[in-house]
């Protein structure tokens, strides 16, 4: 056995060949080791069968087992010593590495030699055989089992190579014509070495090509073969490839043994069929093969045409072999005997060849070589996998070297395939289709168990593929175990279930995708934090979840409360009205609320209408009365020289009838107001008012009726208003009382008279002191009331009027004095109450009932007395008539006697000087002083109007008067005596012959300047009024007629317009005086 | 001689593994068997044993035909802590499927996930 392995040849080899090695090794190195390659594929076949064979062996084992070391080792020996030949023969070569295929052309030499000893050797071959030479038989049986190997490899190429011819026949044909003659002529110069290696070397491009097409179909083919095989019979394969894996193993160590076995036994069945042939002849085909072969061999042909066909046979054969080998050798069969026959036509050539190789070899010494059968054994296992491993090796190596050795046993073939062709192409054709015909037969025959053999092999060869080596190891090292069967049918059954999933899973992967991408989250719980732990465990103990939400259907929380309302409004500055402010919604309401409140606001009106009222009948009267005085004056113009024009009251009023005027007063604060006293009348009348007098309040610019009307029983002897405003009426009566009325009161509360068709309001006093005061009262009628001025107005001009507010402020806390004819002369203190009571006072009985104005008693002087006690001798009583009070100073008063004397007193008995004023002759006469006035400008004089008709002018200080005039009046007595308001020098004089005397001290100091007589009807009294304040028109004179009318005259603008010389005439007038 | 095997490489629509049954049956045992169950480290192997058994029997008895099903049952108590599963599968995304359910109540969590693989 030739391994390409150097150690092993290196052990194995000879000195000699070691040293030639060595020596041409560098050259033929690289080729050595290809060719090896090529070899092992060869050897390759013959294991495979071997391994194939060697479990049907065991039974054979024992029995040769002995014999077998041997056989092994000669055969060893054998194989060694024709390499040796070979070698030798090759020394003289150029290329001494291609030892292979050197060996190969050398069998194919001996193959020749062989034929042509055939004859020769097989008579001397049985009988060796028989003759029990053991070396020899084994040296036969050796060379055939390995030509045999070989011949099988070559046979499966060719098996296949044909198949595939068959089908490609007519494109290859002439190129393998073409080829083949080349190859028979490379074959023929093999003879002739060096030539033949030329030859090679031009070639090898060639054949490389052919042999690579050629490379590349067998793969296909093999592939398909493979394919098929598996598919069919899988399960089957499988089961036996493990089994036979499982016995190779065990066998391993004897396979060399038992393959040397069964070769014997075969021959020995070749040679006796070999026997039967001869006896019995042969097929038909047979003998024709063999001629053919012949012929081949004739061309000096190894019949590698018939070995190949023969390999193919022998195919069948092994599948029949292993069966026979059951049934054993006794029973054999035709075919495979016919088959065996052929081969056995054969062996002898090789026998006998082998015999002449032995015989050439033997000479040499094979001791040493054989150093160690237990390194043969495992050299030839090793080989074994390795032909296994270059097996395959082979068709994938595609060197030129390989395919040179390759190209060798291609010209072995074709050359006898082609010229078989080229000769005997129907023939051939015949041929193969019958040898097909047997095939398929023997395999129908043979049925499962063959095929499943035949498989086998193919099987084999795969898994070896892959497994080559782990079957190398497995094999070393299980050798020597215990075999176990159960163990390894078990195993083997598992690896059969394995290997069918993992022929499902290759068949399905392909397919069907598995994918990875996707991963799947399961679960996902996040940790709890520590608060929802801690309410989790904790949290739900005490406590309760609870909410309110308002507004129920409307959760959303932006508007829970409630709409913002908005409205428009607007405002006035300043608020001139009551619609202030207002919206457009609301005005109409607002116009309507205040219309009502005008509506409500009834007194208010009243008020004012009432007020208005009164100022337009004012205005109305005046503008009346102003026309008709204006008449009138035109009228009377020429009676009344000093009378600008005259105004005359109303006083035909029917209570007023017949009744004579006593008195007609103004206020010294309100000009226009004037009172007229109407003295009671003796005449009966309508009305019953006839006892009592009446006081008329005139407002001068109303003539045309009163504005008042004051009724009192008993005759008013003397009046006055209060000062200030006129609000107040004090009169004194004949009866001794005095009496207060006030204006303010209510008109319903006073006595209404209709008298005709105007209703009459009569007011009664509303205090008085008749009969209340007795003690304190006056016991004689009183002659005179007057206002005691005050102090704070006493430093003040008299004429100047009080403001309205100090007149209501103080014009209620004053004194009043009174004085009666006795000449007592009472003061009084007038105090309003602060509230009125209607149901009447119980200590107050003046006062009338709803009265709020009552008069105190203050104190009480007599003034009378005094003179009286002086003068009472001569003149008779004094009376007291009239009293005035020094304007500037309310403790002086002057009071005027019937003595024609003025007395002068104080209130507080202080020293008076002078204590009185007489005329400027002294003495006393018994003469009235019937008037006293004061000058308005000049409030230190005063005017005294006496009754013998005298006027004397007085200062306050002089007791003597600065002037008298005593037949001014033309011995009549003076009525009534008063200054003029508005001029200081102008006083006018009423005497009681009804004549009128207009002074004028300015103009005449010693007569008046006019003096107008009044017949028709005679005045009985006058009153001088007028504003000294304001020059105006209006100052004038109210003359008071006998028949009760009242008639205003009004100054012309001479009595009226001052004149800058006036005061100063009276002072010169005091100064000439005194 | 080649003869190839045939194989159903794809189920019928209706033999499909339907995540949604599946679901709804893991659900329903989940829900009968573990409702009020407190966590007990000595039942729960058994429990979860049991589980997956009849999970499995019912999602068997769904009709998946040539589906080999994995049932896999983690029972798990309930302290807070965080807990995080997922799954990777190799498998053929057009037959194969899965379907899980977490059950929990105050004491435990119960994941159940079914993988149903196609055996073509």
């Amino acid at each position: 056995m030739h391994s390409d392995k150097k150690l092993t040849k290196e052990d194995t080899w000879r000195p000699e060949d070691l040293r030639r090695y060595v020596r041409e090794g560098g050259q033929g190195d690289d080729r050595a080791r290809r060719r090896d390659g090529s070899e092992r594929k060869h050897r390759g076949g013959e294991s495979t069968e071997r391994r194939h064979r060697d479990p049907e062996k065991e039974s054979r084992q024992e029995r040769d087992k002995h014999r077998e070391r041997e056989s092994t080792r000669e055969r060893r020996d054998e194989d060694r010593k024709d390499r040796y030949v070979e070698q030798r023969k090759e020394g003289s070569r150029d290329r001494r590495g291609d030892k292979e295929r050197d060996r190969r052309d050398e069998r194919d030499k001996e193959k020749e030699k062989r034929k042509e000893r055939d004859g020769l050797v097989d008579g001397k071959r049985y009988s060796d055989d028989y003759g029990g030479n053991k070396d020899r038989k084994r040296d036969r049986e050796d060379r055939h089992d390995r030509k045999r190997d070989e011949e099988r490899h070559r046979d499966k190429e060719k098996d296949r190579v044909r198949d595939r011819e068959r089908r490609n026949r007519e494109d290859g044909d002439k190129g393998r014509e073409e080829r083949d003659k080349e190859r028979r002529k490379e074959e023929r110069d093999r003879v002739h070495r060096t030539e033949r290696e030329r030859r090679r070397h031009e070639d090898s491009g060639d054949a490389g090509r052919d042999r690579i097409e050629m490379y590349d179909r067998e793969q296909r083919e093999r592939h398909r073969e493979r394919e098929r095989l598996k598919d069919n019979r899988e399960d089957k394969r499988t089961d036996k490839e493990r089994r036979e894996r499982h016995e190779d193993r065990k066998h391993s160590e004897q396979k060399e043994e038992r393959g040397k076995e069964y070769r014997e036994e075969h021959r020995r069945h070749k040679e006796e069929r070999e026997r039967r042939h001869k006896e019995g002849g042969c097929d038909d085909q047979k003998p024709k093969h063999d001629s053919d072969s012949r012929v081949h061999r004739d061309v000096k042909r190894s019949g590698e045409e018939e070995k190949h066909r023969l390999g193919n046979r022998e195919r069948g054969d092994k599948d029949k072999q292993r069966e026979r080998r059951h049934r054993e050798d006794e029973d054999p069969e035709r075919k495979p005997r016919d088959r065996q026959h052929r081969e056995e036509e054969e062996d002898p050539e090789r026998n006998h060849r082998d015999k002449k190789s032995v015989s050439d070899q033997s000479n040499k010494p094979e001791t040493t070589t054989v150093k160690s059968e237990v390194v043969d054994e495992e050299v030839v296992d090793q080989e074994y996998e390795d032909d296994f491993e270059d097996y395959e090796e082979d068709f994938e190596e595609m060197d030129p070297s390989e395919n040179e050795g390759e190209d060798e046993k291609e010209s072995e073939e074709f050359p006898q395939e082609g010229g078989e062709r080229e000769e005997v192409t129907t023939q051939k054709k015949k041929e193969i289709e019958a040898i097909q015909r047997a095939m398929n037969e023997e395999n129908e025959r043979v049925g499962t168990d063959q095929s499943i053999q035949s498989t086998r092999r193919e099987e084999e060869d795969e898994p070896k593929l892959s497994r080559g080596h782990e079957k190398n190891h497995s094999r070393a090292s299980q050798r020597g175990k215990f075999i176990d069967f159960v163990a390894a049918k078990q195993r083997e059954f598992s690896k059969k279930v394995a290997t069918k999933q993992k022929k499902r899973s290759t068949e399905l992967l392909r397919l069907i995708d598995l994918d990875f991408s996707m991963t799947v989250s399961l679960l996902d719980l996040p940790p709890v934090n520590e608060y929802d732990m801690y309410i989790r465990t904790f949290g739900t103990a005490n406590t309760k979840q609870a909410y309110v939400q308002c507004n129920e259907d409307n959760a959303d929380r932006d508007i829970q409360t409630e709409e913002i309302e908005v409205c428009e409004k607007w405002t006035q500055h300043p608020p001139e009205h009551s619609g202030a402010c207002g919206d457009s919604n609301l005005s109409q309401e607002a116009q309507g609320r205040n219309m009502n409140e005008t509506n409500f606001d009834s007194q208010r009106l009243a008020a004012f209408l009432h007020s208005a009222s009164q100022v337009l009948v004012v205005l109305l009267e005046e503008d009346q009365a102003e026309r008709k005085s204006l008449s009138k004056l035109r009228t009377q113009k020429d009676t009344l020289s000093f009378s600008d024009g005259s105004l005359q009251l109303n006083t035909k009023l029917p209570f007023l009838y017949d009744r004579p005027i006593s008195l007609v007063y103004f206020s010294q604060v309100q000009r226009h107001t004037m009172m007229s006293v109407h003295a009671p009348t003796t005449k009966p009348s309508a009305v019953r008012l006839d006892s009592c007098t009446i006081i008329c309040i005139w407002n001068i610019w109303e003539p045309s009726r009163p504005q008042k009307i004051l009724v009192y029983e008993s005759e008013v002897q003397c009046c006055c208003f209060s000062p200030g405003k006129a609000i107040l009426v004090f009169a004194g009566t004949s009866a001794g009382s005095v009496v207060l009325w006030d204006l303010r009161e209510e008109t319903s509360n006073h006595y209404r008279l209709n008298i005709g068709e105007e209703e009459w309001t009569f007011r009664q006093p509303t205090f008085s002191t008749n009969a209340v005061m007795a003690a304190s009262g006056h016991f004689s009628s009183v002659s005179s009331v007057e206002v005691v001025p005050s102090t704070a107005a006493g430093g003040l001009r008299p004429e100047v009027p009080l403001l309205a507010s100090e007149e209501e402020s103080s014009g209620l806390s004053f004194q009043l004095a009174s004085l009666d004819e006795s000449g007592v002369l009472n003061f009084w203190v007038v105090v309003e109450l602060p509230k009125a009571n209607e149901a009447g006072s119980p200590t107050d009985l003046g006062l009338r009932p709803g009265g709020k104005v009552k008069l105190l008693h203050s104190s009480s002087l007599l003034t009378a007395e005094r003179v009286s006690q002086r003068d009472a001798v001569k003149t008779g009583p004094l009376q007291t008539l009239h009293l005035k009070f020094l304007p500037s100073d309310s403790n002086h008063f002057f009071i005027g006697t019937n003595m024609g004397l003025v007395n002068h007193g104080t209130s507080h008995s202080l020293k008076a000087t002078p204590k009185f004023y007489r005329f400027q002759e002294a003495g006393v006469r018994p003469v009235d002083v019937n008037s006293i006035h004061f000058s308005p400008f000049r409030q230190n004089m005063f005017l005294v109007g006496c009754g013998d008709g005298s006027i004397r002018l007085h200062t306050v200080s002089q007791e003597q008067p600065v002037a008298e005039w005593r037949d001014s009046t033309a011995g009549e007595p003076v009525v009534s005596l008063q200054w003029a308001h508005t001029r200081p020098t102008v006083f006018c004089v009423l005497d009681a012959a009804s004549n009128l005397h207009v002074w004028d001290l300015l103009k005449k100091d010693t007569e008046p300047v006019v003096t107008e007589r009044i017949s028709a009807d005679r005045v009985t009294a006058m009153a001088v009024f007028g504003d000294s304040g304001k020059q105006n028109t209006y100052s004038g004179i109210a003359l008071v007629h006998e028949s009760g009318k009242i008639e205003m005259q009004y100054f012309t603008r001479d009595f009226t317009v001052t004149i800058p010389a006036e005061e100063e005439k009276l002072e010169t007038m005091m100064t000439e005086a005194f | 001689m080649e003869s190839s095997d045939t194989y159903l490489i794809r189920p019928h629509h209706q033999h499909k593994f339907k995540p949604a049954i599946v679901k709804e049956c893991i659900r329903e045992i989940v829900r009968e068997q573990l409702s009020g169950v407190q966590y007990d480290p000595e039942e729960v192997p058994q429990l979860s044993r049991t589980l997956a058994d009849s999970v499995k029997e019912k999602v068997k008895n769904a009709g998946f035909e040539r589906y080999k099903l994995v049932v896999q049952v983690v029972i798990g108590e309930q302290r807070g802590q965080g807990v995080k599963m997922s799954s990777r599968c190799l498998w053929d995304a057009d037959t194969d499927n899965y379907a899980e359910d977490v059950y929990m109540n105050d004491s435990l969590f119960c994941l159940v996930a079914v993988f149903g693989s196609y055996y073509y």
